[in-house]
């Protein structure tokens, strides 16, 4: 039943289901006073929480700048709104105006109907902060999404997709639960591939001691996108790296981020320094995964049980300093179609990588088209936080919250003669826009940037 | 009533205001700034962090680039608010002869200081009137808005109507010197004399009565937005230092002569 009172809704995790990510579901008769107890909880916490809650002025200028919004059109879409949902009952029970004013200043007491309010509408946001640039105080939204996504989660409401990701997370070490043998004949696999197609031997050491470079790609690499887990295989054997993929944490992402910032998240950022440990690296190296690389960039630190001594960085980060000391040869004709390139917003807006991709890109593709608005300007493709439902009214749902980039890749032109490249280096977009750019008809294959790489490396 | 307003109220206000103030700075001081969610693209330096903090307070960069419309409105609105509280303090305190001090004579001074108000309180007027339009005229900011935002709006359209009137009335309004007395009287703790002239001038004691509303709900409502830009953007716009770039033993030069990845032997593109 996926939605509830004319709201969408994701499918729900069931009890059982939340019991593999260590939740006991509260019951409906407390999951009210539970609610509040946890949004005192946050409150107290995280100030970025409390400055959304209190400093808003509702000018409005958030609204025409997100993509949710100018996709649905539904007035509870707009980041001011939607943090309203929240607002009216942080009001109510933890300011004097809201206790004493009610209705006056938008108080409202908490219900079951709130909560699924909270449900509907903080799983359509996509993290994605373009609100918090465009609004005049810096307010981020994205704050209050994971604020409310915890506290439902605490609660027990939490999408299937989402809980089934945190419980393979735990027992496998990534998204797809995909075990150490699967990865190792998928490699396998990949390797004779690269031979077929390019002609050159690259082996994918897993769990290999004493390496220099513990390289966590992306776990969707494995299926949806091999060609991406390819390229960066082809570029560390250019560069003559030792380097290793990890068996116990073969993920980039950390849908912890998402939904479940205090366990899930933690979890596996454990997981990851105990195997840059064991394995004795000296630098750890990020795969395409746009909330990865944030939870890995910005969040290590804060999260991590003990002191990190490994440098953390992208591999674009990486190819871009090789690109521009003149340290790789790349032939930018090999890529022979227009390319435009999509700016993953947890790239170029929450980890400043928005250069680094243009200097790759740049290097790599011959006919290269920049998509307005870009950099930290950037539109989320939609499916940002991991929105990625498959029920029919959620999937409907993905196709009016990818029509605003849809629009803007048709502006570039790539794809008029159905031969464009749409380059979106991070798996959530790709997993968004494989179907979208169908559904929209956009005349464009959706690439990673790394397959790019990998492609217009000159081997001789 | 006008005894009220102006002898014991400021006192009510000022303890209202003060300590409202400070229980809302204490409760954003209370919870912590837990994870970095530094905005991109990222300041290299505090020089940089000072700069976005200037152009975001000074030019509301950020609404000039994501809503021109509203930005005409909010910017001059609060460019003339602080003119209006500058030019209050100024003019009160030195009688509108605080133009003197940049060479002007005493005449041009209050001349000047006459202008500047009226002109700046007409601006203000009409931005206020603007921002409460958009809130009635376009449909998204209406969604957005609570009964309590139009009753903010309406509060300091009345204030500035009033103090306009009373700059384009000199017959209902009143000169800097016994405002400047009265306000001695407030801050010397010694009571108004009853023939004092604020005691009898009606609109000054309403708009007094108005600005002490505005403070006294300004604790406890958005309008906190003012310190609340700085303690956000205190989280958003922080320095960041990357990790240096190069990856452990990479030899390139070496790679490429030991052909590593050529098979050895067979057709390579």
């Amino acid at each position: 039943m996926p939605t509830y009172k004319d709201m969408v809704q994701p499918v729900r995790a069931t009890d059982a289901d939340m019991k593999k990510i260590h939740i006991d579901p509260v019951p409906d008769d407390q999951k009210c006073e539970k609610a509040i107890e946890y949004l005192d909880l946050m409150r107290k916490k995280f100030r970025s929480f409390v400055l959304a809650m209190e400093s808003c002025v509702k000018c409005g200028a958030c609204a025409e700048n997100c993509h949710t919004y100018l996709g649905t059109k539904d007035p509870r879409n707009i980041p001011a709104n939607r943090a309203e949902l929240v607002r009216k009952i942080y009001k109510r029970y933890f300011t004097l105006e809201g206790r004493w004013l009610g209705k006056l200043v938008g108080a409202e007491d908490i219900s079951l109907d709130v909560l699924e309010e909270w449900y509907s509408y903080f799983y359509q946001c996509s993290e994605c902060r373009r609100c918090a640039m465009a609004c005049p105080f810096g307010i981020d939204t994205c704050e209050v999404t994971m604020a409310v996504r915890q506290i439902l989660h605490w609660l027990g409401i939490v999408p299937k997709l989402h809980a089934g990701v945190g419980a393979a997370m735990e027992k496998v070490g990534n998204h797809t639960g995909l075990p150490k043998p699967g990865i190792v004949d998928t490699l396998e696999f990949l390797s004779e591939e690269i031979m077929d197609e390019f002609g050159v031997e690259v082996n994918f050491p897993v769990d290999k001691p004493d390496s220099d470079i513990l390289y966590v790609p992306s776990s969707a690499d494995y299926l949806l996108n091999p060609y991406t887990l390819m390229g960066a295989g082809m570029y560390f054997t250019y560069i003559g790296a030792n380097w290793t993929i990890p068996s116990t944490v073969s993920e980039a992402g950390n849908f912890g981020l998402l939904f479940d910032q205090m366990f899930t998240q933690r979890h596996n950022v454990t997981r990851l320094l105990d195997a840059a440990q064991n394995l004795g690296i000296k630098k750890i190296v990020w795969g395409e995964c746009g909330h990865g690389w944030r939870a890995a960039k910005m969040y290590i630190p804060s999260l991590a049980d003990r002191p990190v001594p490994w440098p953390i960085t992208h591999i674009h980060d990486e190819v871009a300093y090789h690109v521009r000391t003149n340290q790789l040869k790349l032939d930018p004709n090999k890529v022979g179609h227009p390319t435009t390139l999509h700016d993953p917003c947890n790239y170029s807006r929450a980890c400043d990588l928005q250069e680094n991709l243009r200097t790759v890109i740049k290097a790599c593709v011959a006919d290269f088209r920049e998509m307005y608005p870009n950099k930290e300007r950037t539109f989320c493709c939609g499916g940002g936080s991991a929105i990625l439902f498959d029920d029919p009214e959620m999937y409907q749902r993905r196709i009016q919250l990818s029509a605003k980039k849809a629009e803007l890749v048709r502006a570039t032109g790539v794809g008029a003669n159905g031969d464009g490249y749409l380059c979106a280096p991070c798996s959530i977009c790709k997993a968004q826009l494989y179907p979208m750019v169908e559904e929209h008809e956009l005349g464009v294959e959706v690439k990673g940037l790394i397959d790019l790489v990998g492609k217009a490396l000159v081997w001789k | 009533m006008s005894y009220f307003i102006l002898q014991i109220l400021p006192y009510v206000t000022g303890a209202v205001f003060t300590i409202g103030i400070l229980y809302r700075l204490g409760r954003w001081a209370r919870a912590r700034i837990v994870h970095n969610i530094t905005l991109s693209p990222f300041p290299k330096t505090n020089t940089e962090v000072a700069t976005v903090f200037g152009t975001e307070v000074i030019f509301f960069r950020s609404l000039f680039k994501s809503d021109f419309a509203l930005w005409i409105g909010a910017w001059f609105m609060h460019i003339a608010l602080f003119s209006i509280i500058g030019g209050h303090v100024m003019g009160i305190y030195f009688l509108g002869k605080q133009f003197v001090y940049i060479g002007m004579s005493e005449g041009l001074s209050e001349f000047m200081s006459n202008l500047l108000g009226t002109t700046f309180g007409i601006i203000m007027f009409i931005a206020l009137l603007y921002l409460l339009y958009r809130r009635f005229a376009i449909q998204k900011v209406r969604e957005v808005t609570v009964t309590s935002d139009y009753l903010h709006l309406i509060l300091l359209i009345s204030i500035v109507a009033v103090g306009n009137i009373m700059r384009l009335i000199p017959d209902w309004g009143i000169h800097y010197e016994p405002v400047k007395e009265y306000v001695t009287y407030l801050v010397t703790l010694q009571p108004v004399p009853a023939e004092a002239e604020v005691l009898h001038t009606p609109l000054f004691a309403v708009h007094l009565l108005l600005v002490q509303i505005l403070l006294m709900v300004f604790p406890f409502s958005k309008l906190m937005h003012v310190l609340g830009m700085f303690a956000e953007r205190w989280i958003i716009n922080r320095k960041y230092t990357e990790p240096a770039p190069g990856l452990p033993n990479i030899d390139i030069p070496a790679a490429r002569a030991a052909g590593l990845g050529l098979p050895s032997e067979g057709g390579v593109e």
